[in-house]
């Protein structure tokens, strides 16, 4: 075996020429392709990073709505049941007061005819004693009787 | 064992096979590459592209733990060459071997007959083999690689890469220097010497005739293992001697 150095030039210049050729027309454009494929790579993941924080921020605008809404819903129904109480208050009151008033009315109905029945009873039995008195006083007046009665009526009129 | 055809040719000695060989793997590697780039594509790749671009991160990967990692883009085209070029001249000696017999003298292939009587009138000329089974190649790839390491030393970090010569005292400096020659010497002498040897006992397993058949399976299956192995050794402790040249703190030794 010998050391044939036309062969070591030889290698030297194949190998030169294919690292050349390959790097030219063989990784060049591979190098590129995964260049291109890490880029898309990179600009696919700051998309997808871009797209979780919209969802995210969106995710928070919808909580907070939800709960905007929620609280709302809250007071609304407070509010109606505040509402509610008071009218319901309200309605018992007015009840309470046309009862009363009622009850007073028909007290006062009640008075006044009481005391329109008393007078036209007044009225009857004086106009009936009247009646009475005069047959009485018609049958049973004597002389002196009537005299004496003038006396104590004169009486009566003169100690005023 | 086998002699090898050599041309006389103006004065030059071209060694037939490998010449052959270096040209044979020079286009299987191209052919390889070009294949697997022949329909590029950023969302579906095909296989060959998906098995290159594995390829091109496992290169990577190996840069990468010997420099910085801004570094390694510029010499991940050198380590793809290498280790695809390196695997495929360690395959190209393993699947079948092209020996002729020769009786006669043959000016063209080299057979004087000196070589004819030195093997008893019958000379076995191999024509196939792996380039890395023969030193001159792989002493041909040591030289560039070690060229490159100087030279990226030299132009890139010229002030520590003169100074190491005499750190860390003026008196290692015999000492570097062995190193540095050392370098080119081991990584060619290593590539050439675990391929040859595995070409060697396949062709001696192939005297064992029918027999053989089990062990030369067995053989194959492991030179396959140990020319992946080599190819990347070579890559790795050439990344390694690129990154000691040009980075600053180098006195860490990778052997």
């Amino acid at each position: 075996m010998d050391f044939v150095w036309e062969s070591t030039v030889f290698a030297i210049a194949a190998f030169l020429i294919l690292y050349w050729l390959l790097n030219k027309y063989a990784f060049g454009p591979l190098f590129s392709i995964m260049e291109q494929r890490r880029q898309l790579i990179q600009q696919q993941m700051s998309t997808a990073e871009t797209s979780r924080k919209a969802a995210e921020t969106s995710m928070e605008e919808q909580k907070a709505a939800l709960e905007q809404a929620r609280k709302e819903a809250y007071a609304i129904i407070e509010q109606a049941r505040t509402t509610s109480t008071k009218q319901a208050d309200e309605i018992v009151q007015s009840a309470r007061n046309e009862a009363s008033r009622l009850k007073d009315d028909a007290l006062k109905d009640i008075e006044s005819e009481k005391n329109k029945a008393i007078a036209a009873l007044r009225t009857e039995v004086g106009g009936i004693s009247v009646q009475i008195a005069s047959k009485i006083i018609e049958k049973q007046v004597d002389e002196k009787s009537q005299e004496q009665l003038v006396d104590q009526y004169l009486k009566e009129v003169g100690s005023k | 064992m086998h002699e090898f055809p050599i041309t006389k040719l103006g004065g030059f000695n071209i060694d037939l096979s490998t010449w052959g060989a270096i040209i044979i793997s020079a286009i299987i590697t191209f052919l390889l590459a070009r294949l697997a780039v022949r329909n590029l594509s950023v969302h579906n790749p095909g296989k060959l592209q998906n098995f290159m671009e594995w390829v091109v991160e496992f290169v990577h990967t190996t840069i990468a733990s010997t420099m910085p990692l801004e570094k390694v883009k510029r010499y991940i085209s050198l380590g793809l060459t290498l280790i695809i070029f390196i695997f495929v001249s360690n395959m190209l000696g393993l699947p079948f071997g092209i020996v002729f017999d020769f009786h006669h003298e043959n000016e063209f292939l080299g057979i004087t007959k000196e070589v004819l009587e030195q093997h008893h009138g019958a000379v076995h000329m191999a024509f196939w083999k792996s380039p890395t089974a023969d030193l001159a190649v792989t002493a041909g790839l040591a030289i560039t690689v070690i060229f490159l390491v100087h030279y990226l030393g030299l132009k890139e970090n010229t002030k520590h890469y003169i100074k190491h010569y005499v750190e860390p005292f003026p008196v290692f400096l015999p000492l570097n220097i062995i190193k540095e020659i050392s370098k080119p010497v081991t990584l060619a002498l290593r590539l050439y010497a675990n391929i040859f040897a595995g070409e060697v006992l396949i062709s001696t397993i192939l005297m064992l005739g029918w027999v053989g058949i089990p062990f030369l399976a067995v053989w194959q299956g492991f030179s396959i293992f140990v020319g992946a192995i080599q190819a990347f050794l070579f890559t790795i402790l050439t990344m390694v001697y690129i990154s000691q040249a040009t980075i600053h703190h180098h006195e860490e030794e990778a052997h």
